[in-house]
Parts: C-alpha cells; sequence; structure tokens
C-alpha cells in the first residue's frame, strides 16, 4: 500500500541537483586553480581573512545572545504593561537588511550625524567619535541586525517548555538568577545554537555591511576577487575554503544540539500565568528593551523617515522609484514561490522517513546557507550560459538563483509542519480511494499550509532584502530597491536611499504580521487542548 | 485561480524586455553621476531613449565575456583603460572610425582603434592642510613611510584606478619597489580600505586621515559643497627625476554584437565639443579631444609631468599588477 503513493523522491533529487550547482561550479574552479596560486592565497590573504571572519562571527554572536536572550526571557516570563507591543519591537529589526543598518550608522556616526553630534555634546573632546568603519562597528550592526534570530528561536523554546522545573528550583529556594543559569539556560541550549547557527551564517556570507564599514571578511574578499580578475579560479578557491568552515561550524553546532536533545523532549504542560512585574521591574525592563529598540528601530527608522520626507518635499519619489519597488515585490514574490514549491518535495521525503537519500537531499540543498551570494549567482550564471542559454536574459535567472539561494530557509519551515503528518492519515486517504495527487491535494496540502506560509514569508523578506546576487543577475536596466540603495548610498545620495529603504521595511512588515500571527495562533490553540491539564491544582 | 496567477506572472516575466522599445543599452563602469548628465544630454538632443546598467567595470567586462554574442549590450563605458584594452584583446569590440576617433590623441585610444578615451584623470595625492606633519611628502612612494601609519587612506585593491596607477608604478619604477611600495600601503592603511574616493577626500577634509591617494576630480567635487574645506592637491613625482603624474583615462567602445544604428551616434555626441565641455565642467576631468580645456581650477594639462605610458599598456599589464597584489595580500 505504500509502495503507491504518491513518491516525492524523483522531484527531490532534481530539486537538490539544481541547488548543487554552485557548489559543483565552486569545486570545479577551484581545482583549476594552480598550486602556486593556491600558496599564494594560503600565506598572504587566508590568515587575515580567517582572523578577521571569525572574530566578527565571535563578536556578533556574543552580543546577539546577550540582546537576544535577555529581550526573550523578559518578553516570555513576566508580565508587564505593553508586552505585546514588546513582543513586535523584537522582531521588526529584522526587516532592515544589514548594509541599510550599516549606512544609517555611518551617517549617525558622522560629526554632524545625530549621534556624532550628541556624542560631542556629552565628552566635548574628551573621547573621541567611536570609528564605526571598524571590527566593532561592523559588530554593532550585525548584532543589531541579527539578534532577532536569536529571539525569536528562545522565546518559541521559552513559551513551549515547561515551568514545572523552574518552580521545582525555585521551591529549592534558588534565586531568580540561579534559576536562569542553572535550569533555562541549560534547557534553551537547542535553541540558541540553532539561533546562532542562523546569526552566524548570516555573518559569514554578509556582503553589504562589512563592505561598507571596510572589514575585510571572506565574502568581501571573495567579491573583489571575483569583480577584480578576469578569472574566478581565486574567488572559487576562497569560497571552498569559506563553504569548509561553515560546514565545520554546521557540524559542531549539530553535536552540541544532539546532545542536548534530551532536555528539550518530554514537553508537557505550558502557559501558566506569568509573574507580574513591580512598578521597579518594569521601569527596568522597558529601560532595556527601550534601550535595544531605540537603536536597533527607532534611530534607523527615523532616519529614513527624515530623509524620505526630504525627499517627498523636493519630489523626488517619481515613477521611476515605484517601478524600482515594483520591481522588488516582483522578484521576491516570484522567488518565495519558486522555493516554495521546490523545497516541497524536499521536505516531504525528509518528513516521511529519515533516509541517506533524505539527508543528502537535504544537506546538499542547504547549500545556499553556506555559500556567498555573488557566489551563487555566478554558479547559476556559468551554468545557464553554459547549458540552458534560453533561460537566459530575463527574469528566469535570477529568480532562480534567488530561490535556490534561501531554499534552505523553506525546507526548514516546511519540514517542521510535515511532521504532524503521519503515514496513518495518508494511508486512510488512500484508503478511502483517494489517488495519490488527490490525497495530496486534499489531504497533505491542508495540513500543511501552516508551515508554508511561514516559509514563503522568510523567503519573501530574505530575497527583497538580497544585494550581491541581484546586482550581478538583474536583467538589463532593471534595478530593485536594494540595488538602487546601493547605487545612491554609495554617491550619497540620501534622499533617494532613505526612501527606498522605507519601502523594504514596510514591504516586510505585513510578512512579519503574518508569521507572528501564526505563531500565536498556534500557541492559542495549543493552550485550548491544554487545558484539562491547566485545571491539575497547582500547589500555591 | 492558481492558473490565472501564473499567467499574469508568465505575461510579466515575457514582457519585461520588450517594454522598453529598443533603447540604446550601456553597460556603465562609471559612477551614475559621472555618466548621467552627458547621456541624458544625448537622449534631449536626439531622441534616442538610454538604458544605463551600472556596475563596476571589470564586472560587466566579465558579464560581456560570458553573454557573447546574447549581449543586450550596445555599449561598454569603462572608467579604466586597462579593462578597455582587455576587453579589445578578448575581441568583445568592433573598431571605430577613424574619422570619429581622429579628434583624439593617438595616445588616448587604442591602437586598432576598438576604444576611445572620453577624458582623463590624474592620480594624485590629496592632503589636509592643517597637518603641518605633511610637508616631506613630493612622491607616491613616501605614502609608504612608516609616520603615516594610520594616517593614510586608500581604496580598496580591486577598484580599477588603484590597479592601473599601480601598473604605471611598476612599469616606471619596477616590481621590486612598487611591491615594498605596496607593503607600506598597507601597513599604513591597516587593513582598513575604502571603497569609494568620494569618502576618502571626506575624511582627509574631516582631519579623520592626512593623505590620500585619489584621482584629481574628487578633490574639487568636495570643495564644490564645502569650499573652505582644509584640503589641497599634490601633484607628485615631479622635477627632473620624477617619474610623473600617472593619467588614466574613461572610456567608451561598442560592442561586436551590438545590432543599434545609434551606438556610433552615442560615441560621436561623446567626443563632440558640447559632450567633451560636460566632462570638463560637470566632472572636472581633462577632456580627450584636442583644444577643449579643462575646467580652470584644476591644473591644466601641459603645465605638468605626467607618466609616460600608453594607455593600452595598462591593460597589456593589468594581469602582472594584479599577481603582484594577490603576492603582497592587498586588501
Amino acid at each position: 500500500m505504500t509502495g503507491r503513493r504518491f513518491s516525492p523522491a524523483l522531484p527531490a533529487v532534481l530539486v537538490t541537483l539544481c541547488a548543487a550547482i554552485p557548489l559543483l561550479f565552486v569545486v570545479y574552479s577551484s581545482i583549476q586553480l594552480p598550486a602556486d596560486r593556491w600558496s599564494v592565497l594560503w600565506s598572504n590573504r587566508l590568515p587575515g581573512l580567517l582572523w578577521n571572519t571569525l572574530s566578527l562571527a565571535g563578536l556578533v554572536a556574543i552580543g546577539t545572545l546577550v540582546l537576544g536572550i535577555s529581550s526573550a526571557w523578559l518578553v516570555a516570563r513576566r508580565n508587564f504593561p505593553g508586552r505585546r507591543l514588546a513582543v513586535w519591537l523584537m522582531v521588526l529589526p529584522l526587516a532592515i537588511p544589514s548594509y541599510v543598518f550599516a549606512h544609517i550608522y555611518t551617517e549617525l556616526f558622522e560629526p554632524d550625524g545625530w549621534l556624532g553630534s550628541a556624542w560631542q555634546t556629552v565628552f566635548a573632546d574628551v573621547i573621541a567619535i567611536p570609528d564605526i568603519y571598524s571590527m566593532g562597528g561592523a559588530a554593532l550592526v550585525l548584532t543589531l541586525g541579527g539578534f532577532s534570530y536569536v529571539y525569536l528561536l528562545v522565546r518559541a523554546s521559552l513559551l513551549y517548555s515547561s515551568r514545572t522545573l523552574e518552580e521545582a528550583a525555585r521551591m529549592q529556594g534558588a534565586s531568580p538568577t540561579e534559576v536562569f543559569w542553572r535550569v533555562n539556560l541549560p534547557l534553551l541550549r537547542p535553541a540558541i545554537a540553532a539561533g546562532l547557527a542562523v546569526v552566524v551564517l548570516h555573518v559569514l556570507s554578509d556582503f553589504g555591511a562589512v563592505s561598507m564599514l571596510r572589514v575585510q571578511t571572506f565574502t568581501l574578499s571573495i567579491y573583489l576577487q571575483m569583480s577584480g580578475r578576469f578569472d574566478y579560479q581565486s574567488a572559487a578557491g576562497l569560497s571552498l575554503v569559506l563553504v569548509l568552515l561553515s560546514l565545520t561550524f554546521l557540524v559542531v553546532e549539530r553535536y552540541f544540539r544532539r546532545r542536548q536533545r534530551y532536555y528539550s523532549s518530554g514537553v508537557l504542560h505550558s502557559h501558566v500565568e506569568l509573574q507580574q512585574a513591580s512598578l521597579r521591574e518594569t521601569l527596568l525592563v522597558w529601560a532595556w528593551l527601550g534601550l535595544i529598540t531605540l537603536f536597533a528601530l527607532l534611530l534607523p527608522l527615523a532616519w529614513m523617515l527624515t530623509w524620505t520626507w526630504h525627499a517627498i518635499e523636493h519630489h523626488m519619489l517619481d515613477a521611476v522609484f515605484w517601478g524600482y519597488a515594483g520591481n522588488s515585490l516582483l522578484v521576491s514574490g516570484l522567488a518565495a514561490t519558486l522555493a516554495l514549491l521546490a523545497a516541497l518535495p524536499v521536505a516531504l521525503l525528509h518528513a516521511r522517513r529519515h533516509s541517506l537519500l533524505s539527508h543528502t537531499c537535504v544537506q546538499l540543498a542547504s547549500v545556499g546557507f553556506v555559500l556567498p551570494g555573488p557566489v551563487i549567482a555566478l554558479g547559476f550564471l556559468t551554468f545557464v550560459l553554459a547549458w540552458v542559454s534560453p533561460l537566459y536574459g530575463g527574469l528566469a535567472l535570477l529568480v532562480m538563483a534567488l530561490a535556490f539561494r534561501f531554499l534552505p530557509l523553506s525546507i526548514q519551515s516546511q519540514e517542521a509542519a510535515l511532521q504532524q503528518l503521519t503515514p496513518a492519515i495518508e494511508q486512510a486517504g488512500r484508503m478511502l480511494g483517494a489517488g495519490p495527487l488527490e490525497n495530496f491535494r486534499r489531504v497533505v496540502l491542508p495540513m500543511i499550509q501552516g508551515g508554508m506560509a511561514t516559509a514563503w514569508v522568510l523567503v519573501f523578506i530574505e530575497t527583497l532584502k538580497e544585494l550581491p546576487a541581484t546586482l550581478l543577475l538583474r536583467p538589463t536596466g532593471f534595478d530593485t530597491l536594494p540595488v538602487r540603495i546601493w547605487i545612491e548610498a554609495s554617491e550619497e545620495m540620501l534622499e533617494l536611499a532613505a526612501p527606498a529603504a522605507l519601502m523594504l521595511v514596510l514591504g516586510a512588515l505585513p510578512a512579519v504580521w503574518i508569521m507572528l500571527r501564526g505563531e500565536l495562533h498556534m500557541h492559542r490553540r495549543k493552550q485550548k487542548t491544554k487545558q484539562p491539564e491547566q485545571v491539575m491544582p497547582v500547589p500555591a | 485561480m492558481m492558473e490565472r496567477l501564473l499567467l499574469w506572472l508568465a505575461l510579466c516575466a515575457t514582457s519585461l524586455p520588450s517594454l522598453a522599445a529598443d533603447p540604446l543599452v550601456i553597460f556603465s563602469g562609471r559612477s551614475d553621476k559621472f555618466v548621467k548628465p552627458v547621456v541624458e544630454a544625448f537622449s534631449r538632443d536626439t531622441g534616442v531613449e538610454v538604458v544605463l546598467h551600472s556596475a563596476k567595470s571589470t564586472e560587466l567586462l566579465n558579464k560581456l565575456r560570458l553573454e557573447g554574442a546574447r549581449t543586450e549590450a550596445d555599449l561598454f563605458l569603462s572608467n579604466d583603460a586597462g579593462n578597455l584594452q582587455k576587453g579589445s584583446d578578448f575581441g568583445l569590440f568592433r573598431p571605430l572610425h577613424e574619422s570619429v576617433v581622429a579628434v583624439i590623441d593617438p595616445g588616448l585610444r587604442s591602437t586598432d582603434n576598438s576604444w576611445v578615451g572620453l577624458s582623463a584623470r590624474a592620480r594624485v595625492l590629496v592632503v589636509n592642510t592643517d597637518d603641518s606633519k605633511m610637508e616631506f611628502l613630493h612622491s607616491v612612494f613616501d605614502l609608504a613611510e612608516p609616520r603615516l601609519k594610520g594616517r593614510l587612506a586608500i581604496t580598496n585593491s580591486a577598484n580599477e584606478s588603484f590597479i592601473a596607477g599601480t601598473t604605471v608604478y611598476m612599469l616606471k619604477a619596477g616590481t621590486d619597489k612598487t611591491r615594498a611600495w605596496l607593503e607600506g600601503l598597507k601597513a599604513n592603511a591597516g587593513g582598513q580600505v575604502y571603497a569609494k574616493h568620494s569618502k576618502i577626500v571626506a575624511d582627509v577634509a574631516a582631519g579623520r586621515k592626512s593623505v590620500g591617494l585619489v584621482n584629481h576630480y574628487y578633490i574639487y567635487r568636495h570643495l564644490d559643497k564645502h569650499p573652505d574645506a582644509p584640503i589641497r592637491i599634490l601633484l607628485p613625482d615631479q622635477g627632473d627625476d620624477g617619474m610623473g603624474v600617472a593619467w588614466n583615462v574613461a572610456g567608451v567602445a561598442i560592442s561586436k554584437y551590438s545590432k543599434h544604428p545609434d551606438a556610433e551616434k552615442l560615441v560621436e555626441y561623446l567626443l563632440s565639443e558640447q559632450g567633451q565641455q560636460l566632462f570638463a565642467e560637470e566632472n572636472r576631468e581633462y577632456p580627450t579631444r584636442k583644444g577643449i580645456p579643462a575646467a580652470r581650477e584644476v591644473p591644466a594639462a601641459g603645465s605638468y609631468k605626467v607618466a609616460n605610458v600608453p594607455m593600452a599598456a595598462l591593460g597589456e599589464q593589468r594581469d602582472a599588477t594584479l599577481d603582484l597584489l594577490d603576492q603582497v595580500g592587498m586588501p
């Protein structure tokens, strides 16, 4: 009976092969790199790049952990006025691309910028304005743009995890701080590891922020090698090292999570009344969350609004500008849809049965996470021109590269949804006479709709912000908002960069809303089903 | 519903290229601000619609190479003679008529007329006038002095103007001296290199750096907005034993595969007195057409010593320069 189920194996393999194109390109090109140029790379470039990249990743990891865990714990464990608002405020920085953060902070730290002049007023000439064009500056910018990933995952974990252990520890006389360090933190380890993985991979593949802040990392160096030379071998060689670095990191992260699985299983209860914060606590909580919001959201938004207003006053937002916005929406919508469709068979294959084939597919399809955007773009460009040249010239190539770059996001979200789908449910459908396709449409699809929405939204937001691959693959004369921000910002046309950035944030807003709403909805449903358990008397 | 959506998407995807009625496509490796004024003037005067596809010169040349006959580009506009000569070596361009390019000095175009220089720039130093310790500067090679540690601003080594300048110094002063110089620059810049010349001038003016290596016109563009900025231009390597200032040209070529009837017309326009004056006035560059002077504030061509290196050499020696930059590990 199971033999005649709709089998996703073939489409999954096809998708995986497509996703692996850039990796094949990297391996193929770096094989051609002559030994003497390898040794030049090893001795002259790699040590500096490794040091820069790893220390940046380390700093951002620390920064995002501090901001992400603290904010998640506060909104998930304390009840204070404005808590619902805080839940939102901590997610919204995700909508601001890292290069926009970088650009805004360079402007703010100018001697005549808001922060620069405030700094000079406070410290007069005693302490110079900190140099934003530095490792520290890049770490700040990437932390502000990335801590929300840690926040989201840790918060979800806190929401669904049992409070029994915390209460037990409290009853044994542990202080809240002790509970946090000895109960919460170990339980959160898988969520923290997952959040860190996302953050670190973002740092490793970040291009816009580091190039604006002049920090030489792997991805920037790869881009410069690509755009300065007439062969791609050095760029490919560096990419190969970067891939190995990312893979090592992922393996370490998996190892950590696997060892911690024991803790995260066996979750039973959820949701007990949140502890009400006292007035003093409320003030402290809002002081901290307010500080984060100020730097991660309010200042950038205020800057964008100021310059957008300027642009409106000078009638600079013409049809051309709206054309860029339209282009952005079109490309992002298409790429998110393609990623959704392509990820489905892979996720389905892996969710039904973990096999060697499914593991291989999932791992290989995740290559978009570990390769820098420009390299992915180049891989697809080379492939399409050599083998399927009719695809060249329009949007197809760009959409394809973007979809496969963010395919891992789509696979992960859909896989999570597909976990609920047991073979028994599918078999029931077949026994009632549904064909494989009908079964898929009427049984499988309705069950995974929520996960699909999240998958679409995540890819949509990421593509909306994507810069390097779009720069390389956009059709002639086809500029998107990020491309324009890039061009205008590098020419200091703030009036045009700001509204484009603002449009990106606005475009991502509904997407974030759908995501958060879905999560809350799930949470409520969970609460309802758990009601009988909650009635059980809890010792006061 | 799904079908209608797909149909709509398919329509969008296919109708995109055909929306614009066959405009003239320029792959432009120059900043929009240096190209737009003259291109817009051309469209106004002739009614020919132009699409500017902007990116880095080398990136676009790579794109032209990969695309081959499929390219939509009619013209390739580059900020660097090295790229133009490379494109010519790759056989990507078709020669321009002798009659069109005759007005340009033969040293500022390729020998087979496959590309022509539009405007020239000098590689100069911008110095902060408040910093009295900069009096020792006379040559670009002085930039490697350890006393400039943390005070020097340079672009990253993928910048076409940086590469072209280094090629000139290599040809005039030899590889060993240039290698030692690059190592000094690397140490002085402290791994912090700039993506844009305009930022270098701004930082020297603000006193965050004392000296920068830039193309001359960025200094005047900054002085336009901030007339009182404490900066001055320093023409390096003058005097009897000096090698002279490195020059480079921005230029244009027509793609071998272009079928657009107006491609040549645009080149003619760019080389006309009117077009050349725009380069002089808007951009403060040196017009390549004989008899058109540079802007008044710019040191007049011929009033100082220029390194005697033909522009085509910037392309021929480019790979050697890139290898040297790699060996030094220049950021």
